[in-house]
């Protein structure tokens, strides 16, 4: 589903003395079946932007469209369940919203809320658990018992239960160690590649922003800086240092090595493997030039 | 989406805010009781211009009370509407049936909703001015006496000031499982009865299980710290009485005076 948000500008406590304004005229389109990641300081709007796009809070002025829903300021809200089953939604710490006594019941939730009878979801539920990488002997169990990591994938799993078109992520793999950071993320870069599910990912990793997402938007007090591809927002170091951000591991190492080797700048590359081959190139080159390494 | 203004602190600079907690307490404390004097139409006028007077010091937006008063209109209007119907003092005005409106209910229904308009907007003017925990030191210090009778005044502080330092948090927490149920397609504001209580248990659930791990977090740290109860705490920021702080108590002194002179 495309996504096109207009002139959005949103405004928290509206009307007393704790307003504040939180997005300030934001224009930006997502295309279906992209992979977005969303990049900025902490409080630069970032949740509260991708909280639009499943009609939890909606615009104080200007409208947004998902498919063929538009959410305007001022106006009713039409068919938000439709929207939300369409649209999924990760928390962060999304384990805080686990409330049933096992993880089935905890996993149908969701379909069931959007009408499907409890035999078909509970096959979705399967599904799911499945799809995260779950034996499905932890359907019986509490989610309370399990650890936090697991506890994180089933909360993912309700979410996936309802086959949402859109997933939006807010930083999903806060407070995870690395290895289960890197298993929730090759799923949902898996989704994204087999479902073509249009993933949106808010994110402080600059790493995984440069990796896994075909455009990155950088926010800046409720402000949309730069929307770009990975290659092109990450080239401009500068700015991104004084909006409180950086660059990528791998372009930083080869900044560092460049300099020192006096090679010839590379093109920005986000995985290791690629980064390795720059580097080789990069050293060749520079033996090349100065006879000696 | 939660307009109940009741113990949230408005920060500023007025002269209301810079009066020290104790004597605000006291104040109000004392306005409350002293309402129940009033008793005609002058002693009413007299304390409603106390309490505007109030309002308008504070400089808090009369906007932003009325919005915070407007859950509890409907509890007012209910008294009036009791005090009309079942007071059968004075004059008759109108009579229709069974339903008789005497001049006495009037005046009775008028007294009271004033009254207990007043005692909120006093109480919620002490929470809009007073920090919460300028509350709770306030509190302290004015109950210490009770500590001779080994009252637990300092528990029963902590216990407040954490309760009330919490509330925006649990509210906070409640918006954010809210949001994360609604995006599940969970419905909490339409529907039948029945299916919204039904609504209320994914809510819940989580909020009490976030409210007891966070209750565990906040002991340890607080024992990390160092805090071992009441015996030889010293405090951070000291309470300081100042001239307006004794000039509050006399006008108050001076209000219960004029109410017990004035009342017919």
């Amino acid at each position: 589903m495309d996504i096109t948000i207009k002139n959005l500008t949103h405004l928290y406590h509206p009307n007393t003395p704790f307003e504040r304004i939180a997005l300030r005229d934001i224009n930006l389109q997502i295309k279906s079946g992209s992979f977005v990641s969303v990049i900025g300081h902490t409080g630069s709007g970032k949740s509260t932007l991708v909280q639009h796009i499943n009609g939890l809070l909606k615009p104080s002025r200007g409208e947004i469209t998902v498919g063929d829903v538009t959410i305007k300021a001022r106006e009713k809200a039409p068919r938000l369940k439709d929207l939300r089953k369409r649209v999924g939604l990760v928390f962060q710490y999304p384990e805080h919203q686990l409330f049933e006594e096992t993880v089935e019941k905890d996993l149908c939730f969701g379909p069931m809320n959007f009408g499907l009878p409890l035999e078909e979801a509970k096959a979705k539920a399967h599904q799911a658990l499945k799809l995260v990488g779950l034996p499905q002997d932890f359907l019986q169990r509490s989610p309370f018992d399990l650890s936090g990591g697991q506890m994180r994938r089933v909360a993912i799993a309700g979410v996936l239960a309802v086959e949402p078109e859109v997933i939006i992520l807010d930083e999903p793999t806060a407070g995870l160690d690395p290895m289960g950071r890197r298993d929730i993320l090759s799923l949902f870069e898996r989704l994204h590649e087999e479902k073509a599910v249009t993933t949106i990912m808010v994110t402080h990793s600059m790493d995984d922003a440069a990796y896994y997402s075909d455009k990155v938007l950088v926010m800046d007090r409720g402000q949309v800086v730069m929307m770009d591809k990975p290659e092109h927002v990450f080239s401009d170091s500068k700015q991104l240092k004084q909006l409180g951000l950086d660059i990528p591991v791998t372009m930083n190492f080869l900044a560092k090595l460049n300099k020192k080797v006096h090679g010839q700048s590379v093109r920005p590359v986000f995985s290791i493997e690629e980064t390795a081959d720059a580097a080789i190139k990069m050293l060749r080159q520079g033996r090349g030039e100065t006879g000696h390494v | 989406m939660f307009n109940i203004i009741i113990g949230q602190y408005v920060p500023g600079q007025s002269v209301i805010h810079r009066l020290d907690p104790r004597a605000k307490l006291l104040a109000v404390f004392l306005f409350v009781i002293i309402i129940f004097l009033a008793n005609n139409w002058v002693t009413y006028a007299l304390a409603i211009i106390f309490t505007l007077l109030g309002v308008f010091l504070s400089k808090v937006p009369v906007r932003f009370i009325y919005r915070g008063l407007k859950p509890i209109i409907i509890i007012i209007i209910f008294t009036f509407i009791l005090n009309v119907l079942f007071t059968k003092e004075g004059e008759l005005l109108v009579s229709y049936g069974w339903f008789h409106i005497y001049e006495g209910g009037l005046i009775q229904a008028v007294f009271i909703s004033m009254r207990l308009l007043v005692i909120i907007v006093a109480t919620t003017l002490l929470t809009l001015t007073t920090s919460p925990i300028d509350i709770t030191d306030g509190l302290e210090i004015l109950l210490g006496p009770l500590k001779k009778i080994k009252l637990p005044v300092h528990e029963f502080a902590l216990m407040m000031s954490i309760a009330l330092r919490f509330i925006p948090t649990l509210l906070e927490e409640t918006e954010k499982v809210m949001k994360a149920q609604s995006a599940r397609g969970s419905d909490f504001t339409s529907g039948s009865l029945k299916s919204r209580v039904k609504a209320i248990i994914p809510l819940l659930v989580p909020l009490f299980v976030g409210a007891f791990k966070r209750a565990e977090e906040l002991a340890m740290a607080m024992e990390a710290r160092g805090y071992r109860g009441d015996v030889g705490r010293t405090r951070l920021r000291q309470l300081i009485w100042s001239l307006s702080d004794t000039f509050l108590m006399l006008v108050t002194l001076f209000l219960t005076a004029a109410l017990f002179i004035l009342r017919g």
